[in-house]
């Protein structure tokens, strides 16, 4: 499980990878959090459940990071840890279910480092490469 | 010749076209000097998403880039394409997420040297009276959601009903700050909440409020209509929808991902998803999106004048003093339904235009009245640390652009390189040096807008002068800038 930054002309753009979709997705949401937080000081204090469907694990991933960026921005509210996380393939596209720790986000002791606009669906691709799963992210900011 | 693997013939210096292939519909325009062209458009991927807008159903004339194209998503930035109201799409990734982000141009009678020993407490004030950065909230009481959908019904004329400027201020925005048809009910319960907050925030990345002095007019009699005058003292605003017009993009863009199926189109981008403009879904982003318009234009109004009183604090002068102004308000992330010649015949079409302005010419009803003996004005900001430029449509955009113009002069650094470039360096310094004042919610953003980080500005300007679409009037250079 493990990202990394690239560069990217305008934007902020990560490589994702997993031996599985769940530790891509993993990835993606640490990932995710790294460009939009400068997290040192919180506190695991509520947890929130989010359930999403799609066509592709694309889709999905997307769903769920765009889940994020609004709880960050409009709810106030950052996940610290992610707690359960499921993917499933069904019958007509994919099941993510994830259960997240984190807490209320206070701008006078936390400290946001970007505003990701969105997650876009520019380059993203899951793909195995090897024995990993691997996608781009571009974060629009 | 071939640039990044697409062939590419020469029209004139200052126009490309790249001929129809595969399943171009259209062929692909771009204005740019040969430089720009082999210096810095080669660099990314714009020349193909140029190639890909060229796909979409319906689309006329042209797939067409300004001298400012770069890489975007789905559309290049840049980027321009009408398509037939009947048989054409709408394409959210066509107008952006920061739905009608746009630059406003005011006047004051101060001259520069009356004003420049109150540069660095202008500035300072101006940081203090208009909330700027990530997530910036809080210029004005926190609205309702009721409130919020008068605002997506009624744009920037709320601003004025709610004692934030004056109804002239509405005379010189395009569509008056109020585009019609706006559907408030269109934009999800997650857009306005996300918005709720941020009416009069300036927000971060590129957004910026800069005190200008006005240093070189180009065009006197048109500068004269305009209002401006060499050494005076001009403020420009640079910002958008905030997070109510980023979501309205992404809700958009996810239901139209999964219509693909449903539309049958089969294009090259996920970004480019589409749908009938005459479809339900494409009625209902053209409303949400034009309520989204709404919103940015309202913002922009209300910070205007928050600054207009910071100036009138600060300077410790009345308003017939201070003499403020708006020059003009501009859009350059849209789409619109307008009239346009297509083989000789008026033909209404949805003019996307992304990272584009609006540069319709004189006599034409749309602009305001006072610049029908001139053009529409069009506001081309650079960056911080050089210039940026006041032009006027012309009638050849309207031949050959669909009225539209450049908007901007585009990264040539990733953020990554122009924060690697700044190390070790005190940019803050640097700018001082060059007579700028500059204040930012942290150094991280100042870094990355450098001013080399973009490309000059007056190359991109230069381009549209020289093909005619749109002329310079008038050259600003920065002495105060405000940014997230």
């Amino acid at each position: 499980m493990s990202y990394k930054f690239v560069e990217h002309p305008a934007d902020i753009a990560v490589e994702v990878e997993g031996h599985s979709l769940e530790e891509l997705i993993k990835s993606a949401c640490l990932a995710w959090r790294e460009a939009a937080m400068d997290l040192t000081s919180f506190n695991k204090e509520s947890s929130k459940k989010f359930i999403f469907n799609g066509n592709t694990p694309e889709t999905v991933l997307i769903e769920l990071l765009s889940e994020l960026n609004f709880q960050l921005y409009s709810k106030k509210w950052v996940f610290v840890t992610i707690q359960n996380l499921i993917i499933e393939k069904t019958d007509t596209g994919y099941y993510l279910e994830i259960e997240l720790f984190g807490q209320t986000f206070h701008p006078e002791i936390h400290k946001m480092k970007e505003e990701i606009k969105a997650i876009t669906y520019h380059q993203m691709k899951i793909e195995k490469v090897g024995n990993q799963l691997k996608t781009l992210i571009v974060f629009d900011v | 010749m071939k640039i990044s693997g697409i062939e590419i013939e020469k029209l004139n210096d200052n126009l490309w076209e790249i001929p129809p292939f595969g399943g171009m519909i259209v062929p692909g325009r771009i204005y740019a000097s040969e430089k720009m062209l082999t210096e810095t458009i080669q660099n990314d991927e714009a020349l193909k998403q140029v190639v890909n807008v060229a796909h979409l159903p319906g689309i006329q004339k042209y797939s067409l880039a300004m001298p400012d194209i770069h890489w975007g998503y789905g559309f290049p930035i840049g980027g321009v394409a009408a398509t037939d109201i009947n048989e054409g799409v709408i394409s959210p990734g066509g107008v952006g997420y920061d739905i009608n982000c746009g630059v406003r141009l005011a006047r004051t009678s101060l001259e520069f040297d009356k004003a420049k020993n109150h540069i660095q407490k202008l500035i300072e004030n101006l940081f203090n009276d208009i909330p700027t950065g990530v997530g910036s909230s809080g210029a004005i009481k926190k609205l309702s959601s009721k409130e919020i959908k008068r605002i997506l019904r009624d744009g920037a004329e709320w601003a004025v009903q709610n004692g934030f400027g004056t109804e002239e201020d509405l005379l010189h925005t395009e569509e008056n700050g109020k585009i019609k048809d706006a559907d408030p009910e269109a934009v999800s319960e997650r857009a306005i909440e996300r918005g709720m907050d941020q009416s009069g925030t300036l927000g971060s990345g590129n957004h910026f409020l800069e005190i200008d002095v006005v240093e070189k007019i180009f065009d006197e009699k048109t500068a004269k209509v305009l209002g401006l005058f060499e050494n005076q003292i001009v403020i420009q605003i640079h910002t958008g929808s905030r997070g109510l017009g980023y979501q309205v993009c992404e809700d958009y863009l996810k239901l139209l991902v999964q219509s693909e199926k449903k539309f049958g189109f089969k294009l090259p981008d996920k970004q480019l998803a589409c749908a009938p403009i005459k479809s339900t879904e494409g009625q209902n982003y053209l409303g949400a999106m034009r309520a989204a318009a709404n919103f940015a234009w309202n913002n922009r109004q209300i910070i205007m004048h928050l600054a207009k009183n910071s100036f009138k604090r600060t300077l410790k002068i009345s308003d017939p003093e201070l003499s403020f102004g708006l020059v003009y308000d501009v859009c350059h992330n849209i789409a619109k339904i307008e009239e346009h010649i297509i083989d000789g015949v008026p033909k209404k079409v949805c003019v996307h235009r992304k990272g584009a302005t609006r540069a319709f010419p004189s006599h034409n009803n749309l602009i305001p009245e006072k610049y029908r003996s001139i053009g529409q004005p069009v506001l081309i900001p650079g960056d911080m640390g050089r210039y940026s430029f006041v032009s006027v449509g012309t009638e050849k955009a309207m031949e050959e652009t669909f009225g539209s113009s450049c908007h901007g002069a585009g990264r040539v650094q990733s953020r990554h390189q122009a924060l690697k470039e700044a190390k070790g360096k005190n940019l803050i310094d640097e700018l001082s040096k060059k007579g700028i004042v500059i204040q930012a919610k942290g150094y991280k953003t100042i870094a990355e807008e450098m001013p080399h980080a973009y490309k000059d500005v007056s190359d991109v300007v230069e381009v549209m002068h020289n093909a005619g679409i749109s002329t310079k009037v008038a050259k600003l250079k920065p002495i105060g800038v405000i940014k997230g």
